[in-house]
């Protein structure tokens, strides 16, 4: 699965390998004594913050809300 | 405004489940997700895992629907968050587009427990409330959209040799989006 940015995915490859052994091998199991990925996520991170503005993606400023937070109200 | 609910229950334990869950991309049931970012991760003080994620989604847009919402746009962005909780067993995940959300707002929220009778199987809870706005179309849009979440949500594939590529297609967003273009993903039945 590709990044946002291109330059980005073979970072993302590497993090989510890290992330993917931790989560099932370590974090399901009740292990969660630190993640051992915090060096490849950074690197990654930086990479895809970049390709977000570069992009102008609006993840900014944005209130997360799931359908049962509010926009119920809002009916039409 | 159109608000959709289901259930559907997993035959396979919670761990094989969410594992599957949080790999779900790439998918060859679908193929309009063609990016995954993960924006933010952290752990909170209950130890409970938070993950931020971008999905990058191409549209398959015929072009007189592109006529009618006046927009040749076919690359929108979702936002998605959500939550593992490995000591109660749950996992909630909520998603909202980003972007063309002057024409389609789509929230979803998804919640994945054990079954409460047999621990071998998962539940999914899952909702959806779907809003197009200024088309006058809409209505007929709406409906389409939650027609096609309804069949999706039911589409569960096993794929690879892993039993944890249970792959689910139940991103709102992408599903319905593509079944407007009834070209792109219709054909990924099975």
């Amino acid at each position: 699965m590709n990044s946002v940015g291109e330059a980005c995915t073979e970072l993302k490859r590497e993090y989510d390998q890290c992330f993917n052994r931790w989560f099932a091998e370590k974090f399901l199991k009740g292990e969660n004594a630190g993640d051992p990925c915090v060096q490849l996520f950074k690197r990654y991170q930086l990479c895809v913050q970049k390709a977000i503005k570069e992009k102008d993606i609006p993840i900014e400023g944005l209130e997360f809300m799931g359908p049962r937070k509010g926009k119920a109200e809002n009916s039409s | 405004m159109k608000i959709w609910s289901s259930e559907h229950v997993f035959g396979h334990p919670w761990d094989t489940v969410i594992k599957a869950a949080m790999r779900k991309y790439p998918n060859p049931m679908n193929p309009c997700v063609v990016g995954v970012d993960v924006i933010d991760r952290s752990l909170d003080n209950q130890g409970r895992l938070h993950s931020h994620r971008l999905l990058s989604t191409e549209w398959g847009l015929p072009s007189i629907v592109k006529a009618i919402l006046g927009t040749s746009r076919t690359l929108t962005y979702i936002k998605e968050h959500s939550v593992v909780d490995p000591v109660e067993k749950k996992m909630e995940l909520c998603s909202t587009n980003i972007t063309l959300t002057n024409l389609v707002s789509v929230d979803e929220r998804l919640v994945y427990t054990p079954h409460p009778e047999n621990p071998e199987k998962t539940v999914l809870t899952q909702e959806a409330i779907i809003t197009v706005k200024g088309v006058s179309l809409s209505s007929y849009l709406e409906s389409l959209m939650a027609n096609t979440i309804s069949s999706n949500a039911r589409k569960v594939c096993f794929c690879g040799k892993n039993s944890w590529a249970l792959v689910l297609l139940n991103t709102m967003l992408k599903a319905q989006t593509c079944r407007i273009g009834p070209i792109v993903c219709t054909t990924f039945y099975f």
